[in-house]
């Protein structure tokens, strides 16, 4: 072989490793740098995320730092000039802080609700919800609510862990995989190596989406579901599964609450509550006595047979109590209810198939597979354990059926319920935390229900009891007034939306504005487009924000917002406070938060900057520490007022939530030797930069399954703070909490009650105990001859939401979106390829451009998220196609939904837990006239920023000079033809 | 494929010009300019030789980086394009000493056998640059004799009627040449018809064998860029069907229909002035045909950006 | 040694990852700058090695979807190295990968014409041509470890479907894959015969399902259940989990 050059100059350069920000998955990688300019960013193979490989946005973070619309210093809107307008001038950041301090002062000592903090796409809620609590405003959330809380409340309500972030298939060992409702997912790159893995080894992969795209692409097999009907496909299969027979009993008895029973004394307060003696243990009826007798002691004692099915009547008569349990009570399994409910011919596949867009065939042929998979090919892991109670299990045994869903399930009004419905599926098979089933990422799993409780206690110039957010587990843990009134300003945990479990983002500004429940003064906004992207009814959103009251003054009077580029949200601010990219600052991804643990491991990680700053920019986390300490929070600041951080990573190194347990879970102790637990320890950080950057601590063999019910591993969870106690974590087939919300509705519940007949309504029609499903909201509502087609989004793996279009990479691969339909059903209207369409909603109407497809339900249409901008932000020209053709949905979403005669405007959301409903979109479309081309609404130009440089129109990124491989003149001159000089 | 004027007008230029001293080259031999002067012969040549050098000119043009257009005469061993190249350099001192040798020394025998090895080397170069274009398997419409044989018909076809126009105009015969040009006419127009009906003809790759599923249709669903590429921009070109036809016949009439008409006399009387018309027509003929040679040219990677057939 | 790519379709999710690791990498490499034009405009392009594209198999609701992702397919007949008239086109005697010497390249883009993946696109502000280099300047770069001596679309595909090595060599792992997953090539009629390889979806049999019970109605089951379940309780332990 020829001498190669030498291509790249080593010598001359550094890799440093830290955490990738392109998206909230969070892998890990290496950096290679020349200088202060990044020559490669790839995946770093040692990080238990992503292992080594690297998504495509992960891989242009490049043209992120070379982004032209990076912020550059902070910003004030200009006096005199409206908000919205774009016109801002600089100022310091000792003279921005000041501004907004005396401002947060004024409301921490008068009242503190008046501060609002909400945050999108983040991942460091435990830092911004410790910040919240410690000004003592319960108006703190962060995305969820508009993200996927269904799927987080669905699990966390039922099985102790959930899908989302919190969990993970068991790539290694499932055998057969359904897939529902996931285009990409947080877990972008472990999902795609799980899937190869799948592959490999040969199980089948079932996806459940009326889209056929990236993941479904390579399913083995794809069911076109109708959106909003997985519910009811999932009870489908619960029937059948029920009709053969193929139930995991073992399972069932053990670990759920389906022997408990069920009180039926219909129209008084006990009615469908769980059977409890004084003590309030809970209560199962024994075969072997015919009596009833404690559920827990009936998992200690082989001699008490629990009951799976039947229905009973406790001894005695009316108004005596035997053991302490009420006598003369009629009660009945859950397991019975459960069966009654699902066996019922209303799911019966072909009841169903109609409704779902699926054969009746089809349906039964899949339960009956997955019956197959979990039952007949059952699987083993030889490693004794020994479960809660002290019995010694030779083997894990695994139900290789593994499941995991997202957004197509979450976004809709059904989506807690649905979300429900599939975690049964897992139950019936017996397939949770076993091997080859969805597996808890610790800190999951959790009691059912994590007994945090949300504030709604506030005094001025005082920190909260307890933290923002919670798991309400009856009425009374509402944040509602003594009249029933909503107390947070998104009407989080209030009859509307009680098990909001993770607030409701989206209804901020429309409230604010409105002043329901009251108005606000300020509205800190951190990462999140709240004026395009992540808002339902984006054009009527920016005219709240210039909205005024009769003096003149802006309804919402203060906007802050922290953001790192020039975004639609940073235009329409008073106060722009601008952030660094996420590879020039410190940061913590940490387990108090959302974890980037793996199923077998209990992980962490920081990020480290990597390039320095050339800008007038700060961390976030800084900021908010300086914030904080200027306001003199108790945590921060010690008796006289000192600060007892000297910054954010000293703060992090030092602050103790619980002693022992800290931001940061590796190496602590003060000389850095203890996990998990320990003191703090100054080098902390060092100890991560030194490890690629993150903390890895892998679970012993015998604690890695049955976590719910593994006596080593609840114990060690109890140790680390993980859960408050070492006890079982029963699954919740039938939740009592729910029950009590509809018994509330009925009017029957001893407590609080809602005062209108609209909350009650609610309360009993979606509050089912068991998994249930219902149409759609705004399909109950809307004409549905007319808006014939529901309309969904899809995130494109190549971008994250709004924030990736200044990207020169990226958006080559797209700038556009087009609004995809199934071929036949186009041009059965006449609607043909590019053809520019009207898409209308009861709420509006947009004009884009549609592109047909096979691989599309007939009843739907769809399109990739948030590719649509407004002109001139973002560093764009105003002839950028991403604001002259790219469109959003959002402009047909109505935060409200559509009105009923004589009712209050009601959230556009899940009626339950408050998650915004995107994809019940309902909508028309029609051919645009000849010549109607060009995407409806448009937007007025955004301005440039004062002093932001004109965007290049030409790039050629380069470290070094190449280093050219020669050929040389005597080859050129003298091969023949190809390499050998003969042909092949 | 995108039809660049500068490679439309370095063909047909150059094209003439070779046809032009093809046929001066062996004018003595064949008798086909009888009683044209030394001087006469070489000052015809000359303008030949200034399409050809425009023609070569304006092909640079075409180069991205036209400093290292030199390094073109490398890879004769297999590169038409080089060998075009080659061949073309070798011309020039070839035909610049014939036509010294012509003007100074008359019709001798190394004057007609220097003319015989120029016309020669317009032939060869003629069939290179057909060649490269008919090397490229990746575009059947090119990919054929069919291509080698146009370009020197063609050429020829442009350099008869201005060598016509040229003795006309100083009042020589041109009754032999015009027999020529009438045939070569006539087997222009044969061979550009067979063309036009064989790459009507369905073949070639589908978008079924460029993927390699061919047990069901196809369809592009994302190309995966949304703007433009390097690929589209060069071959995504596509004619409207309409326009193709109009085009067609345009060609047809302008290069073949017209000038034949013209030079058979049906018009009148053959003199300069018709022949000028009829060279003008029909170097205006065959630049549309040589734009539609690359406008109807469909390259086989467009099956990845969602042709059905190529 | 003859080197390339083979790539899975089945596993394939069309991420672009690889597209975007290939330009991230080559923008500073032997080949770099890939230039980029109207970065922020309204038609931003540039100069890319490896694109993804989507097609559909068959009509809805047969319809099946699969990403091809294609660069250079370092073909053993690579006519666009034929036709480069300057020899800036060559294709290495030691390991047959297709390269473009940037200071020999006049721009002319036959080669681009001569090729039929796309796999050469023209950098028009350098004016020269640029392709795929197979990561040259990794895989023989002693200075980097081992395993990271890889094209950098390969070490970054999320699902694995893309592997590099020796084709000449019957027991390497790409050659095997071929053999056994019936590797193929993208359009062979042309007679390119490319290096790269396909593996073509995998079709997997049908699953097996438990044998469906008689029919019978809810109630009697659950009656029927009620009578089994203590006999179904003493079985625990047996199976215990
Ligand atoms: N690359 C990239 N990754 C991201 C993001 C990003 O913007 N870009 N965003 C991140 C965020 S914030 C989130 S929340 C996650 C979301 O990740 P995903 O859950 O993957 O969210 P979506 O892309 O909205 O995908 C929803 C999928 O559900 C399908 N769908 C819609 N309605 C229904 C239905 O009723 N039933 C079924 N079965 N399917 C349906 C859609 O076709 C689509 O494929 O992704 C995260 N990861
Ligand atoms: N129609 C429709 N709308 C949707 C969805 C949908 O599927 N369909 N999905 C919804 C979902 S699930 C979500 S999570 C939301 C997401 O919506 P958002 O949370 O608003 O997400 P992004 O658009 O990514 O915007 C986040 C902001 O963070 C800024 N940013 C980026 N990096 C940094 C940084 O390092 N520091 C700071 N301070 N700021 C930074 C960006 O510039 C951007 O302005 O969208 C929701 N909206
Ligand atoms: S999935 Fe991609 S963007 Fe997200 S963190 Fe990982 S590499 Fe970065
Ligand atoms: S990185 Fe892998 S999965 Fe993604 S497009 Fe490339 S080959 Fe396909
Ligand atoms: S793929 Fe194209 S560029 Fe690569 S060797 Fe084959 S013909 Fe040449
Ligand atoms: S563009 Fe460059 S590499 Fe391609 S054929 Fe012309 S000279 Fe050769
Ligand atoms: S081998 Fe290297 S140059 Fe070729 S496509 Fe992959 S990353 Fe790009
Ligand atoms: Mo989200």
């Amino acid at each position: 072989m020829s001498a190669l050059p030498e291509f790249e100059n080593h010598a001359e350069q550094t890799v440093k490793t830290t955490t990738c920000y392109m998206c909230a998955c969070r892998c890990g990688i290496k950096v290679t740098l020349e200088g202060n300019e990044i020559r490669f960013i790839q995946g770093n193979p040692k990080h238990p995320v992503n292992k080594g490989v690297l998504c495509a946005k992960g891989n242009a973070g490049i043209m992120k730092q070379k982004s032209p619309a990076k912020l550059t210093q902070p910003l004030v809107r200009k006096a005199g000039t409206e908000r919205g307008a774009g016109e801002f001038e600089p100022i310091s950041w000792d003279k921005a802080l000041t501004l907004l301090t005396e401002r947060l002062r004024k409301i921490r000592e008068t009242d503190p609700k008046r501060l609002a903090f909400f945050t999108g796409r983040d991942q460091m809620q435990a830092l911004t919800g410790f910040w919240a609590s410690q000004f003592g405003t319960i108006n703190w959330a962060a995305h969820g609510g508009f993200c996927s809380v269904n799927m987080a409340a669905g699990g966390l309500y039922m099985t102790g862990q959930s899908f989302w972030e919190f969990g993970d298939p068991d790539w290694d060992h499932a055998k057969y995989f359904m897939l529902w409702g996931v285009a990409e997912d947080h877990a972008s790159n472990p999902i795609k190596i799980g899937l190869e893995k799948l592959k490999r080894r040969g199980a089948k992969f079932v996806a459940i989406n009326p889209v056929r795209t990236g993941y479904q692409a390579i399913a083995d097999e794809w069911i076109g579901i109708r959106p909003g009907t997985d519910g009811l496909l999932a009870l489908s299969f619960a029937h059948v599964l029920l009709k053969n027979e193929q139930f995991d009993w073992d399972f069932l008895t053990r670990y759920t609450n389906s022997t408990q029973l069920v009180i039926h004394a219909p129209g008084t307060s006990d009615h469908g509550l769980l059977l409890r003696n004084d003590e309030g243990e809970l209560q199962v009826w024994n075969q072997a006595t015919d009596s009833v007798a404690s559920w827990n002691d009936s998992s200690h004692d082989d001699s008490i047979q629990a009951a799976l099915f039947g229905e009973f009547l406790t001894p005695g008569a009316k108004g005596g109590k035997t053991n302490g349990v009420a006598d003369c009570t009629q009660v009945k399994t859950v397991m019975t209810h459960l069966a009654e409910k699902y066996l019922s011919e209303e799911y019966a596949p072909e009841n169903v198939a109609a409704t779902v867009g699926i054969d009746a065939e089809t349906i039964e042929r899949l339960a009956l597979e997955m019956a197959h998979v979990a039952f007949k090919e059952t699987i083993t892991i030889e490693t004794p354990w020994t479960d809660w109670t002290g019995r010694r299990h030779e083997r894990f045994i695994g139900r290789p059926v593994a499941m995991h869903a997202m957004r197509g399930i979450s976004a809709h009004s059904n989506g807690f319920q649905t979300c429900r419905s599939i975690h049964l599926l897992q139950v019936m098979l017996g397939a949770v935390d076993c091997p080859g089933s969805h597996l808890a990422k610790p800190p999951f799993p959790k009691h059912v229900a994590p007994p945090i409780k949300p504030a709604k206690a506030m005094a001025p110039n005082t920190p909260l009891a307890s933290p923002p957010l919670g798991f309400p587990m009856s009425p009374e843990d509402l944040v509602v007034d003594a009249n029933g009134e909503p107390m947070r300003i998104d009407k989080a945990y209030s009859w509307e939306a009680p098990i909001a479990n993770h607030g409701m983002m989206h209804m901020v500004i429309n409230n604010a504005v409105k002043g329901d429940p009251y108005p606000i003064d300020t509205l800190i906004l951190f990462m999140a487009n709240m004026s395009w992207n992540s808002s339902m009814n984006t054009a009527e959103i920016q005219d709240m924000l210039r909205e005024k009251d009769e003096h003149g003054d802006y309804k919402l009077p203060f906007i802050v917002t922290s953001d790192a580029f020039h975004s639609e949200m940073v235009n329409f601010s008073d106060l722009v406070l601008p952030d660094t990219t996420y590879l020039e600052r410190f940061d913590t991804i940490s387990m108090l938060d959302r974890p980037i643990s793996e199923p077998h491991s209990a992980c962490d990680s920081i990020r480290q900057p990597v390039i320095e700053l050339d800008r007038d920019v700060r961390p976030w986390q800084e900021v908010l520490v300086d914030i904080g300490t200027r306001l003199k929070f108790p945590a921060l600041t010690d008796a006289d007022g000192g600060a007892k951080f000297a910054d954010y990573k000293d703060f992090i190194t030092n602050w103790e939530k619980a002693p022992g347990i800290g931001f940061l879970a590796g190496w602590r102790g003060k000389d850095g030797d203890e996990h998990m637990v320990g003191a703090p320890n100054p080098d902390q950080w060092q100890a991560y930069q030194d490890n690629d950057c993150f903390f890895e601590h892998k679970l012993p063999p015998e604690q890695r399954y049955y976590r719910f019910a593994n006596k080593d591993y609840l114990e060690w969870a109890k140790s680390v703070g993980f859960n408050g106690h070492a006890g079982p974590i029963t699954i919740e087939l039938y939740s009592e909490v729910l029950q009590k919300f509809r018994l509330a509705g009925q009017g029957l519940y001893d407590g609080p009650q809602p005062n209108n007949d609209t909350d009650r309504a609610r309360l009993v029609e979606y509050f089912d105990p068991l998994p249930d499903w219902y149409v759609p909201l705004e399909e109950q509502r809307v004409d549905n001859d007319k808006y014939g087609f529901h309309a969904v989004n899809q995130r494109p793996m190549f971008m994250y939401h709004s924030w990736d279009s200044q990207n020169a990479w990226l958006r080559q691969i797209m700038a556009q979106n087009y609004l995809y339909m199934n071929r036949e059903r186009g041009l059965g209207m006449g609607i043909d390829d590019l053809d520019w369409v009207w898409v209308e909603s009861h709420h509006g109407k947009i004009r884009c451009q549609v592109k047909l497809m096979e691989g599309c339900n007939p009843d739907t249409v769809w399109t990739w998220n948030a590719i649509g901008k407004q002109s001139g932000a973002w560093g764009l020209s105003d002839k950028a196609p991403e604001s002259t053709k790219g469109f959003l949905m959002n402009h047909l979403i109505s935060e409200l939904l559509p009105s009923k005669d004589g009712e209050r405007g009601l959230t556009n959301s899940d009626p339950v837990t408050g998650q915004a409903a995107w994809y019940d979109l309902k909508v028309n479309i029609y051919k645009a006239e000849k010549g109607e081309t060009g995407v409806y609404p448009s937007f007025k130009n955004i301005k440039r920023l004062p002093d932001m440089a004109e965007s290049p129109t030409v790039l050629h990124y380069h470290t070094h000079e190449a280093v050219n491989l020669e050929r040389s003149m005597e080859d050129a001159l003298s091969r023949g033809h190809l390499p050998t000089g003969e042909k092949r | 494929m995108h039809p660049a004027l500068s490679v439309i007008f370095f063909t047909v230029t150059a094209g003439a010009g070779y046809g032009v001293l093809f046929l001066l080259g062996i004018s003595r031999l064949t008798g086909l300019t009888p009683d044209a002067s030394p001087d006469q012969v070489t000052l015809m040549g000359v303008v030949g030789l200034v399409l050809v050098t425009a023609g070569l000119l304006s092909s640079t043009f075409h180069l991205a980086n036209p400093k290292n257009a030199w390094r073109s005469f490398v890879r004769f061993r297999t590169s038409w394009l080089s060998r075009e190249a080659v061949f073309a350099v070798l011309f020039y001192p070839v035909c610049l000493i014939w036509l010294a040798c012509d003007f100074f020394m008359g019709n001798t025998t190394t004057t007609n056998f220097l003319g015989l090895l120029t016309a020669f080397l317009c032939i060869v170069i003629l069939i290179c640059t057909g060649m490269i274009y008919a090397s490229l398997k990746t575009i059947r419409q090119w990919h054929t004799a069919l291509t080698p044989v146009n370009f020197v018909l063609l050429g020829l076809l442009l350099g008869a009627l201005i060598l016509g126009f040229m003795l006309a105009s100083q009042g020589l015969s041109t009754a032999t040449l015009m027999s020529v040009a009438l045939g070569v006419v006539v087997l222009a127009a044969l061979a550009k018809i067979v063309y036009f009906y064989w790459i009507g003809q369905p073949a070639g790759p589908t978008i079924n064998t460029a993927l390699g599923f061919t047990r069901a249709t196809v369809r592009l669903l994302d190309v995966g860029n949304s703007s433009d590429t390097f690929h589209n921009k060069e071959f995504g070109y596509q004619v409207d069907k309409v326009k193709l036809i109009w085009l067609r016949t345009i060609s047809m009439i302008l290069m073949a229909l017209l000038p034949l008409l013209l030079i058979s006399g049906v018009f009148g009387e053959v003199g300069s002035s018709t022949l000028l018309l009829a060279a003008l027509s029909a170097y205006a003929g065959v630049f549309v045909e040589r734009w539609l040679f690359f406008a109807e040219a469909r390259h086989v990677v467009n099956l990845y950006h969602g042709f059905q057939r190529t | 040694m003859k080197l390339g790519l083979v790539i899975d379709l089945d596993t394939c999710v069309g991420c672009h990852a690889c597209a975007v690791a290939c330009k991230q990498w080559n923008t500073s490499g032997t080949t770099g700058p890939l230039t980029d034009y109207d970065p922020y405009g309204e038609n931003p392009s540039g100069v890319w090695f490896n694109r993804i594209r989507s097609f559909e198999v068959d009509e809805y609701p047969n319809n099946k979807t699969v990403n091809t992702p294609m660069s250079c397919m370092h073909c053993d007949d690579a006519a666009c190295v034929t036709v480069c008239p300057t020899g800036a086109s060559y294709k290495r005697e030691e390991d047959g990968i297709v390269l473009v010497d940037q200071s020999k390249c006049m721009g002319c883009n036959l080669c681009a014409w001569a090729c039929p993946y796309g796999a050469r696109e023209l950098d028009e502000d350098a004016g020269v041509m640029k392709k795929c280099t197979l990561c040259v300047d990794r895989i023989y770069d002693e200075a980097l470890p081992k395993e990271e001596r890889q094209p950098a679309c390969v070490m970054t595909c999320p699902t694995n479907a893309r592997f590099f090595g020796d084709f000449d060599d019957p027991n390497s792992e790409v050659s095997t894959m071929v053999r056994e997953r019936s590797g193929y090539s993208m359009m062979p009629e042309v007679g390119y015969n490319p290096v790269n390889k396909y593996l073509p979806p995998r079709q997997r049999p049908k699953a097996p399902t438990v044998e469906k019970k008689e029919a019978a109605s809810g109630q009697s089951l659950i009656g029927k259940w009620m009578k089994r379940q203590k006999d179904a309780f003493n079985d625990f332990g047996k199976g215990a989990r």
